[in-house]
C-alpha cells in the first residue's frame, strides 16, 4: 500500500525535490529500519556506521552552501528529510536534524567568514558535529537568562557553568554556550554565544541515562570548568547571543514539527492496513466500523493539513520572512495533533500496539519530545498569544 | 573507458500483479514501478570503475516507456554522465528482441563495456547479457559478484553449484551483475540538482519483432493451507513423511 504522505508531498513540492524525499526514504527503509529494533533492544544511540552512511549521502549538509561542501539546498530539504527518516524513527532523523538546525545553522546565519571555513565543511558532511549548549538544569524555558557565565579575562574569557540536554552531545566536536556575558544589561542583550571545543581543558560531557524517548538520539550534560576561551571564540556579536539562539530557534522548531508529521504518517498507514487486516464481529474488518474510521479520517485531515502548513512555513522560513509566532504555531500544533491521535492509533490497534516490534510506541514515546523540545508547547502560547494581545 | 549501463523499468517487487482482460499481458493501472534491484548494482559497478580510472562516461540507456525517464533520472542523480530512453509504448518481453534492439543502438555509440543486471525482475528471463554479447561480438560474463579492475583486465567472480569461478576478460565486454558485488549509493541533493543539467535524451526505438509469442498468463495457484501434523519430537516421523511423499521437497 503506498504511503499516504508520499501522496500529498508529490503535489507538495518540486519534482526535483520529492525526487530527493524518495531518495531519503528508500535509504531509511533499507538502512535504518530493519535495524531499529536492535537498537533499541540493545540500548545503543544511533551506530557510527548510519552516521557515516547519512553523512555520505549528504543528510548533514543539506542546507549548507556547496562552496562549503553543503548540499546546496533549503530548509524544505532539510524538513524532507526528516518527515523520510521520522517515518521509522525520530531519533535517528533528529541526529542530522539537531546538526544542522541547531549546531550548524547558527555558524551560518551570525558565524565570521573564517569561522564558516574553519568548521562548515566537516560539519556539512558528518566529520564533525556542533551541539548546542541552550538549556540547563536550572533553564529550560527561561533560557534568554543563562546561570553559565562568562566573565572576561586578558583577551579572552573564562566559562563556567553546566549545559544539559543538548542533542548530538555524544558525537559533538564543539558545543555553542550561550552565556551570561552582561549581567546589567537590557533584556536581550545579556549574553553571548562561543564556540567551544568540547575536548578543551575543563569541558567534561556526560551521556544523560535513563532516557526512554528519542532512545538512539544522544542527549548530554556538558560541564564548563572555568573553561578560556579566545575572544574569537564568539559566534556573532558581543551581548547578541539571545538573538543567535531566538534565530537559530525557528528553523529547529519546523525541524521538530517535521519529526511529528512523520511519526503521524507511520501511524496513519500502520492503522489503514491493521484495520482492513483485522477482523472481528461477523468476519468485518474493523475498518468497517464508524468509529475506527473516524481516527484514521483525522489522522489523515491532520497529516494533509500539517504537511501543506508546514511546507508553506518552510518556504517563508528560505525567504527569510518566518515570524517567531509563525514557527512555534506549526510545531505546536503539529506536535500535539500527531501526540493526541497517536494515543487513539494505539486504541485502535489494541495490545499489539505495546510491542516494540508494531512500531507505535516508539512513535508514541518519541512524540512527547516533540511537545516540550525546542520550546515547550506551554511556553510557545505565550509567545504565540502577543499579537493577539495587541502589545 | 565508455561504459553503457543497460537499466530496466520493472514492476514494484511488492506490486500485487493482475493478468489484464486479453489474458496475455499483465493490468498496469495502479502498479508502481522501480528501477530493476540488479541493475542498480550494474550502475554502481560503472561509476566505480570510472571513478578508479578517473576518465571515460557512464551512459544509462533502457528500452521503455516515456515513465521510464524517471527511472534514468534517477541514475543521472546517482552519477551517470548521460540518458537515453528508446522509446516504445510495446510491451518487449522477449530477450531476442530487446537484446537485436539494444544492440542495434549501442553500435551507434562509442561503448567498450557494457553492464546489465543479471536479469531483470519482471520476466526473469536472465538472457539478455549473452543475447547482447552475441549480437556485439563481444565477451561476456554472467552473475558477477565480485569485480576488480588492474592493467585492463577484468577479474569477474562469479558463484556457480558449490563453488565460486574465476573469469579473467578484457574489454570490450558484457557483464550481468548479481547481489553482492557492491552496495549502491543512494541519489543525494546535490546529484539530484546537477541531474537537471545533464545531456538526456529520448528517441524513438526500432524494436526488432519478437521471436516469441505470448499465449497466455497466469497467476502461480493460491497457496494451500498449511496442516499441523503434530506436536514435538513425536511428530517428527510424520512430519518427514510428509515432506517427501506429499510436499516431495525431500
Amino acid at each position: 500500500m503506498p504511503r499516504r504522505i508520499d501522496t500529498y508531498l508529490k503535489d507538495l513540492v518540486a519534482e526535483e525535490k520529492f525526487a530527493f524525499y524518495e531518495s531519503v526514504r528508500d535509504f531509511a527503509d533499507a538502512e535504518i529500519a530493519p535495524k531499529l529494533l536492535h537498537w533499541e533492544r540493545e540500548h545503543v544511540l544511533v551506530p557510527d556506521e548510519c552516521i557515516q552512511r547519512m553523512g555520505e549521502m549528504g543528510l548533514f549538509g543539506l542546507p549548507i552552501a556547496e562552496t562549503y561542501g553543503g548540499q546546496g539546498g533549503d530548509h524544505t530539504d532539510l524538513v524532507l528529510m526528516g518527515l523520510a527518516v521520522a517515518y521509522h524513527s525520530q531519533s535517528v532523523a533528529i541526529t542530522p536534524g539537531a546538526a544542522l538546525s541547531l549546531g550548524a545553522k547558527p555558524l551560518q546565519l551570525c558565524g565570521t567568514e573564517a569561522q564558516k571555513r574553519a568548521h562548515l565543511p566537516d560539519l556539512a558532511t558528518g566529520k564533525r558535529m556542533f551541539a548546542f549548549g541552550l538549556s540547563e538544569p536550572g533553564r529550560g524555558s527561561d533560557a534568554a537568562n543563562p546561570e553559565v557565565t562568562a566573565v572576561k579575562k586578558g583577551s579572552g574569557w573564562v566559562i563556567s557553568g553546566e549545559k544539559c540536554w543538548a542533542t548530538n552531545a555524544h558525537w559533538a566536536s564543539h558545543v555553542v554556550v550561550h552565556a551570561l556575558t552582561n549581567t546589567n544589561g537590557p533584556n536581550g542583550k545579556r549574553s553571548t554565544c562561543f564556540i567551544v571545543p568540547r575536548n578543551q581543558k575543563g569541558v567534561f560531557y556526560q551521556e544523560m541515562k535513563g532516557k526512554k524517548v528519542w532512545e538512539q538520539s544522544s542527549t548530554g550534560s556538558v560541564m564548563f570548568d572555568n573553561v578560556e576561551v579566545p575572544h574569537e571564540a564568539i559566534l556573532g556579536a558581543e551581548n547578541d547571543g539571545f538573538k543567535v539562539m531566538v534565530t537559530t530557534l525557528n528553523g529547529g522548531r519546523l525541524f521538530i514539527a517535521a519529526l511529528a508529521l512523520g511519526s503521524l504518517a507511520f501511524a496513519l498507514d500502520k492503522c489503514r492496513v491493521y484495520a482492513e487486516e483485522r477482523i472481528q464481529f461477523d468476519n468485518k474488518p474493523i475498518g468497517r466500523f464508524q468509529r475506527v474510521q473516524d481516527v484514521i479520517v483525522d489522522m489523515d485531515i491532520a497529516l494533509e493539513r500539517g504537511l501543506t502548513w508546514l511546507l508553506h512555513c518552510c518556504r517563508l522560513y528560505d525567504q527569510d520572512r518566518l515570524s517567531r509566532e509563525q514557527a512555534a504555531k506549526v510545531k505546536v500544533d503539529c506536535s500535539r495533533t500527531a501526540s493526541d491521535l497517536l494515543v487513539l492509533a494505539m486504541e485502535i490497534c489494541g495490545g499489539v500496539s505495546c510491542f516494540d516490534e508494531f512500531g507505535l510506541i516508539r512513535h508514541h514515546n518519541d512524540l512527547f519530545v516533540t511537545r516540550v523540545g525546542e520550546g515547550s508547547n506551554f511556553a510557545l502560547k505565550d509567545l504565540i498569544v502577543r499579537p493577539l494581545r495587541g502589545n | 573507458m565508455d561504459i553503457v549501463v543497460c537499466i530496466k523499468r520493472v514492476p514494484a517487487t511488492d506490486a500485487a500483479i493482475k493478468i489484464a482482460a486479453d489474458g496475455k499481458s499483465i493490468e498496469t493501472a495502479g502498479v508502481s514501478y522501480e528501477l530493476n534491484a540488479y541493475d542498480e548494482f550494474a550502475l554502481e559497478q560503472a561509476l566505480r570503475i570510472k571513478e578508479q580510472l578517473g576518465a571515460g562516461s557512464v551512459t544509462v540507456v533502457t528500452l521503455g516507456p516515456k515513465e521510464a525517464q524517471k527511472e534514468l533520472r534517477d541514475a543521472l542523480a546517482r552519477g551517470a554522465d548521460k540518458a537515453v530512453l528508446l522509446v516504445t509504448d510495446k510491451w518487449v518481453y522477449d530477450t531476442y528482441s530487446a537484446s537485436a534492439t539494444l544492440a542495434n543502438w549501442l553500435k551507434s555509440v562509442p561503448c567498450t563495456l557494457v553492464l546489465c543486471g543479471r536479469q531483470a525482475v519482471d520476466a526473469d528471463n536472465n538472457q539478455f547479457a549473452p543475447a547482447l554479447a552475441a549480437r556485439l561480438g563481444f565477451g561476456c560474463v554472467t552473475e558477477v559478484s565480485k569485480l576488480t579492475l588492474a592493467d585492463a583486465t577484468f577479474t569477474a567472480e562469479r558463484d556457480i553449484e558449490g563453488a565460486r569461478e574465476v573469469v579473467v576478460c578484457k574489454a570490450p565486454a558484457v557483464l550481468s551483475c548479481n547481489k553482492g558485488l557492491n552496495e549502491p549509493r543512494y541519489a543525494n541533493l546535490k546529484g539530484i540538482m546537477a541531474a537537471k543539467k545533464k545531456p538526456y535524451e529520448e528517441v524513438a526505438a526500432q524494436v526488432i519483432a519478437p521471436a516469441m509469442a505470448i499465449e497466455s498468463l497466469t497467476l502461480p495457484p493460491a497457496r494451500a493451507a498449511g496442516r499441523i501434523v503434530g506436536n514435538g519430537a513425536d511428530a517428527v516421523p510424520a512430519l518427514i513423511t510428509a515432506l517427501r511423499q506429499e510436499a516431495k521437497a525431500l
